[in-house]
């Protein structure tokens, strides 16, 4: 009964660890998650920016929190993913792995970037100035960096693909060490930089009203990042095995699929 | 000789022959922190406000300015193979190109620093500070930039890019380098960011080889 | 038994096969000539069976243990010397031969050093900078290791190439006296005749396409 099961997983893992079997499987998924995250984005969006009442302090322009602390929620989460994928894409050559791992660069680039122009906005009324060097600024702005480091070292091996996903998992692994450094200090540094600022998240006592359209929000960016990423994986996965049988065949079969 | 030995060796008499990489990092940082009073204005108090910052950036833009050669001319040359192609391992090796390529560009940065430190009117009490803290920061820009080497040494251009990877993970060593300068300038403790730099020192020290080696691996391939 | 035995093995580059996947076998005196078209990826096959790259498809055995479960011994067993000679420009002939041995654990006193290269003709270009010298005299630089070391495996990729007919026949004879030695050969040689008549085994590498 065990050993079934430890076969079960073990042969998912290899089923997805096979481009086209992850091709295949990962299809059934894009078109719920594209509809999942649409549908949360719409209702939290409402509830976030019609329902939820506002703040005592900030009035309303608080409401952007959920736009920017999702945002920078996802910047984090997927650069996790990123490391992860680069471990295995070093270790175990996985090809898939260094698939997701390149086509989630350009989605958590992009979250860090809405984070911080979001942030830079929200500053505005807080501090009265478009940036302020806080911490979490700061270091959102080092994982910008990082994020272009990984996609640069990707684009200047691009007469290898393989080699050039092998690379900047590297790079992506060496980074996520660096990231709670890189956290840890900046915090440790505007500590005795600047004493108390208001932080954005400040410790203001945050009603249900008002957490629940975060919580929405943070599901529906994450299967908004489960579409784009597997939909991006996918067309990694063609370009880079376009010589293979699977992949004439898919190609093929929806060109079938068109005409009928 | 053992191998690492022979590898530092070989490395310091190539650095001594061609000196144009030790010398020109400290031109480089003459020539910057010349224009800072041209663009400032002289005043002595504004200089010594920058100077534990200044002092830190240039060290570390020096630094950047040779970090790529860790590697690039040994794989120009083919000599990689000598230390990639043994049973001696390459993280070992990876250390003692780190260890050569320090003695040959981070220790002068670290000696010649009292000089930026006059110019800038660094008050004369941050010296033994500023030089310690020096001490122990620039081996970790080594370090880092070997990976950054290793993993740029088979591109052209590859200097830029470098640089790109490299600075963000150097952040943490700006951050209390400098700071251990600023405390000692305002008379308090450096202790705590002396601390700090020391532990991701041992933390490159032990990770950094092991990562070089795997991007020396993969860009041979 | 063999001492190197590979089984449908083939390199990539980028994501296309380079060649229709090969096998040999080969024990100590024997030796391989590796040829094919340009482009064919001769040298990448060379460099990796070397241990330079990794074999991305088939296995390699050696002394019945896969190779890459196996790199320490034989990087103990077997040299390579690549299209990349590996010499230091700002360092003479004697200091590059000493340090490149010496970075591979291998101790060799000054007057070998000042004899492999006699026997190399270098003799008078001790304290010359390699960065000076022309490129035949550059390769027979980092041919002269060879006469240094005794390693069963010798992985020579182009050896020929840049060298002059009184180079090239010095380079025949002691490959001659390797496999006299009971060694191992594996080479690439573009245009050479007498390298044709010399091994025991050849492999001529076709195209995947």
């Amino acid at each position: 009964m065990h050993k079934q099961r430890t076969n079960a997983i073990v042969t998912l893992y290899h089923k997805l660890g096979s481009p086209p079997s992850f091709y295949r499987i990962s299809g059934y998924f894009l078109k719920w998650l594209l509809l999942l995250s649409i549908g949360l984005l719409i209702w939290g969006l409402y509830e976030g920016l019609v329902l939820a009442p506002a703040d005592y302090q900030q009035g309303d322009s608080f409401r952007i929190i959920y736009v920017h602390v999702p945002a920078a929620w996802m910047s984090m989460f997927v650069y996790g993913i990123m490391g992860l994928c680069g471990i295995i894409a070093i270790i175990w050559r996985m090809k898939v792995a260094e698939a997701v791992m390149m086509a989630s660069a350009p989605i958590g680039a992009w979250f860090t970037v809405i984070a911080l122009v979001t942030g830079s906005l929200w500053g505005k009324p807080m501090w009265g100035t478009w940036w302020e060097w806080d911490a979490r600024m700061t270091s959102e702005l080092i994982l910008l960096f990082l994020y272009i480091g990984i996609m640069a070292t990707y684009s200047a091996f691009s007469e290898d693909s393989r080699k050039a996903a092998r690379m900047a998992a590297l790079i992506a692994v060496v980074g996520i060490f660096n990231v709670v450094i890189i956290h840890f200090s900046v915090k440790w540094w505007s500590s005795i930089h600047q004493g108390t600022t208001v932080s954005l998240m400040g410790e203001s006592h945050i009603t249900w009203d008002m957490l629940r359209p975060l919580l929405i929000m943070a599901f529906a960016t994450k299967f908004y990042y489960g579409y784009s990423m597997l939909k991006r994986a996918r067309i990694y996965l063609l370009e880079t095995e376009s010589h293979k049988r699977w992949v004439q065949d898919t190609v093929n079969e929806s060109n079938n699929g068109d005409k009928s | 000789m053992n191998p690492f030995l022979a590898l530092v060796k070989r490395d310091l008499t190539l650095g001594l022959r061609r000196k144009s990489q030790i010398y020109q990092p400290l031109v480089f940082q003459l020539l910057v922190v010349t224009m800072f009073p041209l663009g400032l204005g002289s005043g002595a108090k504004t200089l010594a406000l920058i100077a534990p910052a200044v002092i830190w950036i240039l060290a570390l833009l020096a630094s950047l300015l040779t970090l790529d050669q860790i590697f690039k001319n040994d794989y120009d040359d083919g000599s990689v193979e000598s230390y990639v192609l043994t049973s001696y391992p390459l993280p070992l090796s990876v250390m003692a190109k780190v260890l050569a390529h320090w003695l040959l560009t981070g220790l002068p940065l670290v000696l010649f620093s009292p000089i930026i430190a006059v110019l800038l009117h660094l008050p004369s009490s941050s010296y033994g500070v500023l030089m310690l803290s020096l001490l122990i920061g620039t081996p970790i820009f080594s370090f880092m930039g070997s990976i950054g080497s290793a993993l740029t040494m088979s591109l052209k251009h590859g200097g830029l890019l470098l640089t790109i990877l490299v600075m963000p993970l150097l952040t943490p060593v700006l951050i209390f380098g400098a700071s251990a300068v600023v405390e000692s300038s305002l008379g308090n403790s450096a202790t705590q960011p002396l601390l700090l730099l020391s532990g991701l020192l041992v933390l490159s020290f032990t990770l950094v080889p092991f990562a070089s080696a795997a991007a020396i691996k993969i860009n041979l391939e | 038994m063999p001492l190197i035995k590979a089984t449908d093995i083939a390199c990539q580059r980028g994501h296309h096969l380079l060649f229709e996947p090969v096998s040999f076998e080969l024990s100590l005196g024997q030796s391989l000539l590796i040829s094919g078209p340009n482009g064919i990826g001769k040298t990448t096959l060379l460099e990796s069976i070397a241990g330079l790259r990794t074999i991305q498809q088939g296995v390699i055995h050696f002394n019945d243990i896969e190779l890459s479960k196996n790199k320490d011994n034989w990087f103990d067993q077997s040299f390579f010397i690549g299209h990349r000679t590996g010499n230091k420009k700002e360092l003479n002939c004697l200091e590059n031969l000493r340090s490149f041995l010496q970075i591979q654990g291998i101790q060799i006193s000054e007057q070998q050093a000042e004899d492999a290269l006699q026997a190399v003709g270098l003799a008078g270009y001790e304290y010359q900078f390699a960065g000076s010298l022309s490129a035949g005299q550059k390769k027979r630089l980092a041919l002269a290791r060879l006469t240094l070391i005794d390693f069963p495996v010798w992985i020579l990729d182009e050896p020929f190439v840049n060298l002059d007919v009184e180079g090239c026949d010095w380079l025949l004879g002691i490959l001659k006296q390797h496999m006299d030695n009971n060694g191992l050969l594996i080479i690439t040689a573009h245009d050479n005749r007498e390298i044709q008549e010399l091994v025991s085994h050849k492999l001529l590498l076709e195209s995947s396409l």
